[in-house]
């Protein structure tokens, strides 16, 4: 008997915390299917109901809200991003844990003190850099952005790959395969989950971000924005009235495929951060 | 240090040496790179060097030389417009731009090192040739070579590009910004248009010191304990809160704990620029949290104790500091919660369960198991990711940044600096840079929040990893 209650109360605060952690997100989707543009602030649910963001979202795109266009610069950049800092990230990973150089453990070390520059300070400056190489508000600058330091993010993926046996690679170093053998043959088809780890982890990072985007777009043009950028920029003091729930529809759309890929990466998230973390 | 300060000395003492033993081939690798290389039949490798060689002191003489001489001054030649009354044609003078000096002079004293270094191991190189020679011993083929790069010197390969990128995107920036803050490079000395220069350690002095109208030292006092205080509290919450949520969902009465994670895991998974923004308009002075709140007469009932001035008809849930400071800490726990209940959860189904039976047949309690046995483990596995986590809410920017864009300060001594109460060192950089193109005050700040962080580090890894403890759960 006392054991079912402690069941039953045990639910009932799970759900209820619960509850207040999905409260942001039941009201961005309920307002996201308000009829009323503006805020509402005076109900939590919306007094009509209506799909029209979303249709305004996608087919009648203007100067302030141009959806497919900030849908299509982030696709092409979390694309690109991804194949660029994934591949970064595993030649790093490799040459870190399989290899045996000289320099190996200073640049380690060396790599670990430029992580803890704090980001926004270098961002500034590699706007200059950016400017320079005539990159600016050009997806192919944001692109290097995201993806030229990525070689830095190696821990995680090196955890995973110090636990690869070495006997495997030696075996193979015997029969006369090269480094370049064992890597593409051996060590990459064995990583399989690290390697769906990173790049999902590549693809979601330049969707997810907002401080960079911010600092290097200067365009006032809405069509070279990311989404991150073009929601922002909905909630300026003049939009918000008009467009407050053409922010949350997006915000839906843009969480949709995020989230989904989030739940498929969970697992790879647990076992890679701890596999990392142990091993320092 | 004094291992530096040895390998410094092999360094040059090897670089004599070649220079000293090595034959005509290798002495005339001291003028033209690749002679050692063609001397030893390795011609294409010989070629490729020197051309290397030639390119680079190309570069410095004709592209970044003019700016390096400048560097001492960073330009004296101000930009000037002359207007032609005939032909009412405007003409500019040849002037000098203080920003490209500093950034091709710190670009050329980065290529200069590296060139420095790659002709002293040249030399080395070549003299290791030279005896490989005299012993008779096989000397690779330029074929050779290229394969090597995927075998042995794989690695080389590997590295080359990220490398590359990095330095691009992190070292010269880096170089770049320190140097910043030695110079006057704010909102009056704008390049093209001005010149700025080099000021010395005067902008550190102006951080520590406030006067009646430059208030750094005021504001920069009051953020800094305000972003000790905020990484403490934040790192502490979400970590306490995700472990004990951790525990409750783990729990074996606990039916769907798959479902119940996901639930949780879902709010981590929408981009925080869509949750805060929104969660800011939620407490906003109007919002949809203020309405409920005076529905249900928590607003008259704050009045009345004295918590909300009774000047205002709403709670000023993010615009008043106080208010403010402690939301900002309630939404972390929220944002962050989920997170450290994700790491934890795969953590506590691996700790090891016979000190856990053993603990209960000697008769312990849950809460005894939990602080004696439970924590110590997580603390154990999760110490150097804490540190990590203190250092990242030091730099965390979404949280603040976007909970607090309607906040405006009304205190004049933090107004005067471009400051709020709420702002962090990070959130105040960025927007001394981007809304005051203060450059000179944010580098500073950049260089005040770095050794903050590495000292945190470093006090706290030789603490951790001292200790003899790393067996212990082995």
């Amino acid at each position: 008997m006392k054991k079912t209650v402690n069941i039953i109360i045990r639910h009932i605060v799970l759900a209820l915390l619960a509850l207040i952690w999905l409260i942001p997100i039941i009201w961005l989707v309920v307002t996201s299917l308000s009829a009323y543009k503006g805020v509402n602030y005076a109900h939590f649910f919306p007094t009509e109901w209506s799909l029209d963001n979303f249709k305004q979202l996608f087919f009648r795109p203007d100067t302030a809200a141009n959806f497919p266009a900030w849908f299509k610069n982030s696709m092409i950049i979390g694309v690109f991003t991804c194949i660029v800092s994934s591949c970064f990230v595993l030649m790093v990973s490799y040459a870190f844990s399989c290899m045996r150089f000289k320099a190996r453990k200073p640049l380690m070390s060396f790599s670990i003190i430029l992580g803890m520059f704090p980001g926004v300070l270098s961002m500034i400056a590699v706007y200059f850099v950016l400017k320079l190489l005539g990159l600016t508000d050009s997806l192919a600058g944001l692109v290097f952005v995201y993806s030229a330091a990525s070689g830095l993010g190696f821990l995680i993926c090196k955890g995973f790959f110090d636990t690869i046996p070495i006997s495997l690679r030696e075996a193979a170093k015997l029969e006369g395969a090269s480094e370049f053998t064992i890597f593409s043959k051996i060590v990459i088809p064995l990583s399989k989950p690290m390697i769906v780890y990173t790049v999902i982890n590549a693809f979601l990072n330049p969707w997810m971000d907002f401080v960079m985007a911010r600092l290097m777009i200067k365009s006032k043009n809405s069509a070279d924005w990311t989404v991150a950028i073009g929601l922002y920029n909905l909630l300026q003091r003049s939009l918000i009235g008009d467009y407050f729930s053409v922010f949350c529809a997006g915000g839906v759309i843009v969480a949709i495929p995020i989230s989904i890929l989030f739940i498929i990466m969970q697992k790879f998230y647990v076992e890679g951060i701890t596999g990392g973390a142990v091993k320092g | 240090m004094k291992k530096i300060l040895d390998w410094l000395k092999k360094y040059f003492v090897d670089f004599g040496k070649s220079v000293a033993k090595g034959d005509i081939w290798t002495k005339l690798s001291l003028v033209v790179m690749g002679a050692g290389y063609i001397g030893r039949k390795q011609i294409v490798k010989g070629i490729l060097i020197t051309l290397l060689e030639v390119i680079i002191i190309l570069a410095e003489i004709f592209v970044t030389g003019p700016y390096m001489l400048k560097l001492n001054t960073l330009g004296t030649v101000q930009r000037e417009e002359i207007l032609d009354l005939t032909t009412l044609t405007k003409t500019v003078n040849d002037y000098d731009n203080s920003l490209l000096i500093l950034l091709y002079g710190v670009i050329g004293i980065l290529v200069a090192v590296a060139f420095v270094l790659l002709y002293i191991s040249n030399v080395k190189a070549v003299y290791r040739l030279q005896k490989m020679k005299e012993n008779g011993e096989h000397i690779n083929s330029f074929v050779e070579d290229v394969k090597s790069l995927f075998d042995g010197k794989f690695y080389i390969t590997l590295l080359t590009l990220p490398s590359l990128g990095v330095i691009l995107m992190n070292i010269i920036p880096i170089i770049f910004m320190i140097c910043i803050a030695f110079t006057n490079y704010d909102q009056n000395h704008q390049p093209p248009t001005y010149l700025f220069t080099w000021v010395g350690f005067k902008n550190f002095v102006s951080l520590f010191t406030s006067g009646t109208t430059v208030t750094f030292g005021y504001a920069f006092v009051r953020i800094l304990a305000w972003t000790l205080i905020w990484a403490v509290l934040a790192t502490f919450t979400t970590f306490i809160g995700g472990i004990l949520l951790a525990q409750f969902i783990n729990h074996q009465n606990t039916k769907c704990k798959k479902m119940w994670r996901t639930l949780f895991i879902i709010t981590i998974a929408i981009p925080q620029f869509v949750t805060l923004l929104l969660i800011s308009k939620m407490f906003g002075n109007y919002g949809i949290v203020n309405t409920i709140c005076s529905n249900i007469g928590l607003t008259d009932f704050l009045h009345n104790i004295g918590l909300v001035s009774s000047s205002l008809d709403y709670i000023p849930f993010l615009s008043k500091p106080g208010w403010a400071h402690v939301m900002i800490i309630l939404i972390n726990i929220w944002v962050g919660v989920p997170y450290q209940m994700l790491i934890a959860t795969g953590i506590l189904m691996n700790i090891p369960t016979d000190q856990l039976e053993s603990a209960r047949i000697d008769g312990a309690n849950k809460f005894q198991i939990f602080w004696k046995i439970t924590m110590p483990y997580i603390l154990f596995i999760m110490g150097p990711s804490l540190v990590t986590s203190v250092i990242n809410n030091i730099n965390n920017f979404n949280v603040i940044y976007l909970l607090t864009t309607g906040y405006t300060t009304t205190n004049m001594a933090f107004a005067n600096s471009n400051a709020k109460e709420t702002d962090l060192l990070i959130t105040w950089l960025f927007t001394l840079t981007n809304d005051y193109s203060n450059y000179k005050m944010a580098a500073v700040i950049g260089i005040v929040t770095f050794v903050i962080c590495a000292a945190i580090t470093l006090l706290s890894y030789t603490r951790m990893i001292s200790g003899d403890k790393e067996e212990e759960y082995q």
